[in-house]
């Protein structure tokens, strides 16, 4: 395990490495998208100032809660961006490198690519939780909690982008219109303001589509000093986790190369 | 006479040709379907329960008017407009550019009727579902009962989508000077979203932000938004006018880069 973790490390790295050779787009795609995600904040601070309060909740929860989403967002789409790629290795036939691998399978995927982009969604995300803390005067508890739940919520966006990338082992889906459209489903409420969702809304969004285990719930959780919705984040980001591991094993089995000569390593 | 006829018979051509092959592709129909009906329909849910919380108004409107102000602005995003950018990009960058500057008519002409040709099935079939889903659900505004409404919703939505296709064009141009145009296309792709009224519709702007809509590119883009409020009906005039006149300042803008790129073009692969 350990030996597969520094190899995932070292994979990291040089994918890193690569994509920053091109110095001028890689620092021009981290300050772009730190800029396009400020307007989600925008939006919705300007939301909170028309309608009021909403389920308790201020334009600070808002910072909060957009931190968590890019943080986690930029986590696994930075570093794990082959997740994203598999409808197209399995499309083009270049999973078949991957399986011919000796590291582990999924591991392996995941890191096989990086993108710029969403390191700047990462540094996005850190600067809007810590914003959120001065502003909610965080205690030495609260900071423990959101350093949890920032793990929790990049397994739960791990285990989602996994599942949906998975159905391309099952529908060929080269460009990812499928996948795609799946994925909104967990992503688009994800950046919605939390407070709105209430009642049958947020039993569907935390259990069934766990989108507001990203955003909303951690940051209700931060707020209220909320150990019950510690344990529920917890419970369902191992859940989901295991679903999504157990899934993409079993859709592997599905995998049928194509013709193509793909080469890589 | 006959030029014009040429003309329009090669785009008229360009976009059927489009059409039947997203007629091929049922299932991009469908991803594309799933992805309006995610993003409003959540967002329509959202605003039901706010107005609720708020007894049925805010600033002034209720959830009858945002609705539909939501739903059109969805529906103008099922078209796909503004990918524009990102197909000159893919030209510039795979050097497919070469190809398609030596046909009989002009990149920026092609690119613009293409995109509209791709996607103008999904906006139908959109329209086919959503427009009568809205209306039996929430019901229809009384302004859409006016005699002008038809009218002035189509000129809108048609000189809305030149000035959309113009600022989106402008942004792939710049793929002929930075080959990686993603980070000013997700600046200018954000402006739109906020000026246009998307996830926070228009009537609940705070005046600066209204009026930076009303006269910006941005927001006069997206004045479709605006179609169903009573205010429509006393401004439509003014809203055409300046959607013409930023018609002819980004027209004119276009044209005069697009000399330029034509000078800058470096065509990369083959």
């Amino acid at each position: 395990m350990f030996k597969e973790i520094k190899f995932a490390l070292y994979a990291i790295k040089k994918n890193i490495q690569s994509s920053a050779e091109l110095r001028t787009s890689f620092m021009m795609n981290i300050v772009g998208m730190m800029i396009n995600n400020s307007a989600f904040i925008i939006l919705w601070v300007f939301f909170v100032k028309s309608v009021g309060v909403i389920g308790g909740w201020t334009a600070a929860d808002i910072i909060g809660l957009q931190g968590f989403a890019a943080l986690s967002y930029g986590v696994i789409f930075s570093v794990a961006v082959g997740i994203r790629k598999l409808p197209d290795y399995v499309a083009s036939g270049s999973f078949d490198r991957f399986m011919l691998s000796p590291k582990n399978l999924l591991m392996r995927v995941a890191t096989s690519a990086f993108n710029a982009s969403s390191a700047g969604d990462v540094i996005f995300g850190a600067i809007c939780i810590i914003v959120y803390g001065f502003l909610i005067h965080a205690t030495t508890v609260q900071v423990l909690f959101a350093i949890a739940l920032i793990i929790l919520a990049v397994m739960v966006f791990f285990a989602i982008a996994l599942i949906a990338n998975s159905v391309s082992f099952f529908i060929t889906d080269a460009s990812g219109v499928v996948t795609g459209g799946l994925f909104e489903l967990f992503l688009t409420p994800s950046l919605f303001h939390g407070g709105a969702f209430q009642g049958v809304m947020r039993f569907i969004f935390t259990f069934i589509i766990p989108a507001l285990l990203i955003g909303a719930v951690p940051v209700e959780a931060i707020k209220n000093i909320s150990v019950h919705q510690l344990i529920v984040t917890t419970v369902m980001a191992f859940v989901w986790l295991f679903i999504s591991i157990k899934f993409f094993y079993k859709a592997v089995k599905r995998y049928e190369s194509s013709n193509f000569m793909t080469f890589g390593v | 006479m006959k030029r014009i006829l040429k003309y329009f018979r090669i785009r008229s051509k360009m976009v059927t040709t489009l059409v039947k092959e997203r007629v091929q592709y049922p299932v991009r129909l469908f991803a594309d379907s799933v992805t309006v009906i995610i993003r409003c329909g959540i967002l329509l849910l959202l605003y039901s329960y706010v107005f609720k919380l708020n007894h049925g108004v805010i600033n002034g409107t209720t959830f009858l008017f945002t609705s539909w102000s939501i739903l059109f602005y969805f529906l103008f995003a099922t078209t796909q407009l503004k990918y524009i950018s990102r197909k000159m990009m893919e030209d510039v960058q795979s050097g497919g550019l070469e190809m398609i500057l030596t046909k009989p008519i002009s990149y920026i002409s092609y690119r613009g009727w293409s995109q509209f040709g791709f996607g103008l099935y999904s906006f139908i079939v959109a329209i086919a579902f959503s427009v009568p889903a809205l209306w039996l659900t929430v019901g229809i505004p009384p302004t859409m009962h006016l005699a002008i409404f038809i009218p002035t919703l189509i000129m809108t939505t048609l000189l809305g989508g030149m000035i959309y296709v113009f600022i989106y064009s402008l942004v792939g141009l710049c793929a002929f000077w930075v080959e990686d145009i993603n980070p000013i296309f997700w600046i200018i792709d954000k402006s739109v979203m906020i000026l246009g009224g998307s996830y926070l519709p228009i009537a609940l702007f705070p005046s600066f932000l209204y009026k930076l809509a009303m006269y910006s590119p941005f927001g006069a883009s997206l004045f479709v938004t605006h179609t169903m409020y009573p205010s429509w009906e006393g401004e439509w005039h003014r809203m055409i006018i300046i959607q013409v006149v930023w018609i002819i300042i980004l027209g004119a803008a276009l044209y005069a880069v697009y000399q330029l790129a034509k000078k800058k073009v470096s065509v990369n692969g083959g």
